[in-house]
């Protein structure tokens, strides 16, 4: 029976956010939080494993206070606890951050014999923090998985590469990233939201992790994202010719010099 | 507690099911609250005006608390008639005063908050959870189904809105009929608040609410507009047997009331950022159900179609927090029947004996030339005495009379006014 972990990042949704016409830029004051999709997909598919054959699952996430919004999120979701670190500090966190925290954060809590992760964040879509997690957890990894069991300790894992699949097969402990495709994420039940109420979460001060000053030093720093917006001319040719319309289309386009 | 069992299930985190679900959890009841949308407030746009007094009754100095938008010192009333408009404007700084009046609200965050409220009280809150039906045994709702999910309670509070399904299916009352309801659509438009101060005429956290009648192309109903922090919310409500009757397409109308000279200054450069429609319960107390609990449920709110519309006041919100409230002590009243002691704090606490204030009230929008003929006399007769062309002006009093008889006539006029009368 596998004991699991999975990490999780609490994102915005993208749905919510906006872009300002004036300036481009992004307003996200009216974002409300989400787990980050593919993350969503690992919880399920870590919860149905263990749900068809015993085990555990346990949660772990860092991000910044708006972490305390997720908590009875994910535990309706079936991890049986929570840890979680709320740092200021990860807003500007890149995937070496995090791959540093999270590293930290299952050598003071595991061993675990398998840890999920999504493939990339909804918001950044690194694609590094499972790979970065299982090089400072000297841990095989298996990326790109669609499908995947566990029998005695071995995890067969299908992988979706650009042209086939691969099914690989990994002795346990190993860290995996899962697609979206994976599975559909549960919307929880009221039971489960309840009984979400009653499992324990705990915060971890990111200090309490040892981690050097330079482990938390992003190495990737973002800019200021720009929106786009398609700028349409707004030109309906309506006279009943339809042939007079075409030749006025094929001539405006002309005159833009498409 | 045990798992799936608690003292209260409420259906529905508005204003209503948050008020009940507070009150009883800080006396310490298991409650839970069941919100449909994936947050409280998720189901709901745009705002409209809640009465202060509601939330005192509930816990003095609440309001403080609450994420309210602007405190109405302002109350205009706006004739239409086509382009032209006349607006009376009552402005009384006490309405901001001490504890004030009223504010404009947005439903989305105050929904939000009163949960959040709730549940810091002590209530379990449960979002994204549509209550499927009810569990009956014995003669009595002993629970409530979500989805696969059975839970029960001593009592379930139905606070599910106008068109009260857990109501239906408890056999209480059936759907609302189209003559007991309005329809409204809303919109949210952001502006700056120094335009919106300027625009109106008040300063800081002041507000204006407006009422407009000949806006519906004679259909029974009216538009209205508050002023929010950085945000007006714009709307308009009717009839919807008539304006089904009309032809025209509800958001039609409501761009014509937008594009109304007087009312497109007032939003000129916002942007419009929500859109939504709502029914609203219209009758008042003649359209309150016969039947509003049964053993093991009550039902408050819109969900028991209280509401208030003078033409000039309009109640909704105020009164569900208070039948909330009156649901909450008719519970914690052990030892007595939950739904007549329920009845008797609806009595106490005014709701009731205020409606029957008002009862008769909506026999003023059967006169149906309300919504036309008088908003356009109104404009007519002002906008005579206020025309200066130069030409020697026709008689006063003959021309005045002339504006009168080309909208009505004078047995239309007696029999309105006597119609009016009897409804005051």
């Amino acid at each position: 029976m596998p004991n699991i972990l999975v990490c999780y990042k609490w994102v915005l949704d993208e749905q919510d956010i906006k872009v300002r016409p004036d300036d481009l830029s992004l307003d996200a004051s009216r974002a409300k939080g989400k787990i980050s999709d593919f993350d969503r997909n690992a919880i399920e598919a870590a919860s149905l494993l263990v749900e068809a054959q015993g085990g555990n699952v346990d949660a772990l996430a860092f991000g910044t206070q708006a972490l305390k919004l997720s908590v009875k999120d994910v535990l309706s979701r079936g991890p049986n606890r929570l840890t979680w670190i709320g740092d200021a500090s990860a807003e500007g966190a890149d995937a070496f951050v995090v791959a540093n925290v999270l590293a930290a954060a299952i050598r003071k809590a595991g061993p675990y014999d398998l840890i999920l992760c999504g493939e990339g964040s909804s918001d950044m879509f690194f694609q590094q923090t499972p790979v970065r997690l299982a090089a400072l957890l000297g841990l095989p990894c298996v990326t790109f998985v669609q499908k995947m069991t566990w029998a005695d300790g071995v995890l067969t894992a299908t992988r979706k590469l650009p042209d086939c699949t691969e099914e690989v097969r990994v002795a346990g402990p190993a860290v995996v990233s899962v697609l979206g495709e994976m599975n559909k994420p549960r919307i929880p039940s009221l039971k489960q939201v309840l009984g979400a109420a009653k499992k324990p979460s705990e915060e971890l001060p990111l200090s309490s992790l040892g981690l050097a000053p330079g482990d938390l030093e992003p190495r990737a720093v973002r800019g200021t994202p720009k929106g786009f917006l398609m700028n349409r001319r707004n030109i309906v040719y309506k006279e009943s010719d339809a042939a007079a319309n075409v030749a006025q289309l094929v001539a405006s386009l002309k005159a833009e010099g498409l | 507690m045990s798992d799936d069992s608690f003292d209260v299930i409420v259906a529905g985190a508005g204003p209503a099911g948050s008020a009940c679900a507070y009150a009883l959890a800080r006396e310490g009841k298991n409650v839970l609250l069941l919100e449909r949308g994936d947050s409280a407030g998720a189901k709901n746009v745009s705002g409209g005006r809640l009465y202060t007094y509601a939330l005192e009754l509930l816990e003095p100095g609440m309001y403080l608390r609450a994420p309210l938008q602007r405190r109405i010192v302002r109350e205009q009333v706006m004739l239409v008639e086509g382009r032209r408009a006349t607006t009376l404007d009552v402005a009384d700084p006490a309405w901001g005063e001490g504890v004030p009046q009223s504010h404009s609200v947005v439903r989305a965050s105050l929904d939000a908050w009163f949960a959040s409220e709730a549940e810091a009280a002590g209530a379990v809150f449960a979002s994204g959870m549509r209550v499927d039906g009810l569990i009956e045994e014995n003669g009595r709702i002993a629970g409530i189904r979500v989805g696969e999910d059975e839970m029960r309670a001593d009592v379930v509070v139905a606070a599910d809105g106008v068109n009260s399904l857990l109501a239906q299916q408890a056999g209480l009352f059936p759907d609302v009929e189209a003559r007991a309801v309005g329809v409204g659509v809303k919109e949210t438009i952001e502006l700056p608040d120094s335009v919106i101060n300027a625009r109106f005429g008040v300063t800081g956290e002041e507000g204006v609410a407006r009422v407009a009648i000949g806006c519906t192309e004679g259909i029974s109903g009216g538009g209205f507009l508050y002023t929010n922090k950085g945000s007006l919310s714009l709307g308009i409500v009717f009839n919807p047997e008539q304006a089904a009757a009309n032809g025209r397409q509800i958001q039609e109308i409501f761009q014509d009331f937008k594009e109304q000279p007087s009312i497109a200054a007032l939003i000129d450069g916002g942007t419009s950022v929500e859109y939504g429609a709502h029914l609203v319960p219209e009758i008042g107390y003649h359209g309150i159900p016969k039947r509003l609990h049964r053993e093991g449920m009550l039902v408050i709110g819109d969900a028991a179609r209280f509401g208030i519309n003078t033409g000039l006041v309009i109640r909704g919100m105020d009164l569900a927090i208070v039948s909330g409230l009156a649901a909450a002590r008719a519970i914690l009243q052990e030892g007595t029947p939950t739904g007549p002691a329920y009845l008797s704090q609806l009595e106490e606490l005014a709701l009731l004996p205020t409606m029957r204030a008002y009862a008769e009230f909506h026999g003023i929008f059967g006169i149906s030339r309300i919504f036309r003929e008088y908003p356009a006399l109104a404009n007519q007769a002002l906008g005579f005495m206020f025309n200066v062309d130069g030409k020697v002006p026709p008689p006063m009093l003959k021309k005045l009379l002339a504006v009168v008889k080309e909208n009505v006539t004078f047995r239309q006029l007696a029999a309105d006014a006597w119609k009016g009368y009897r409804s005051v």
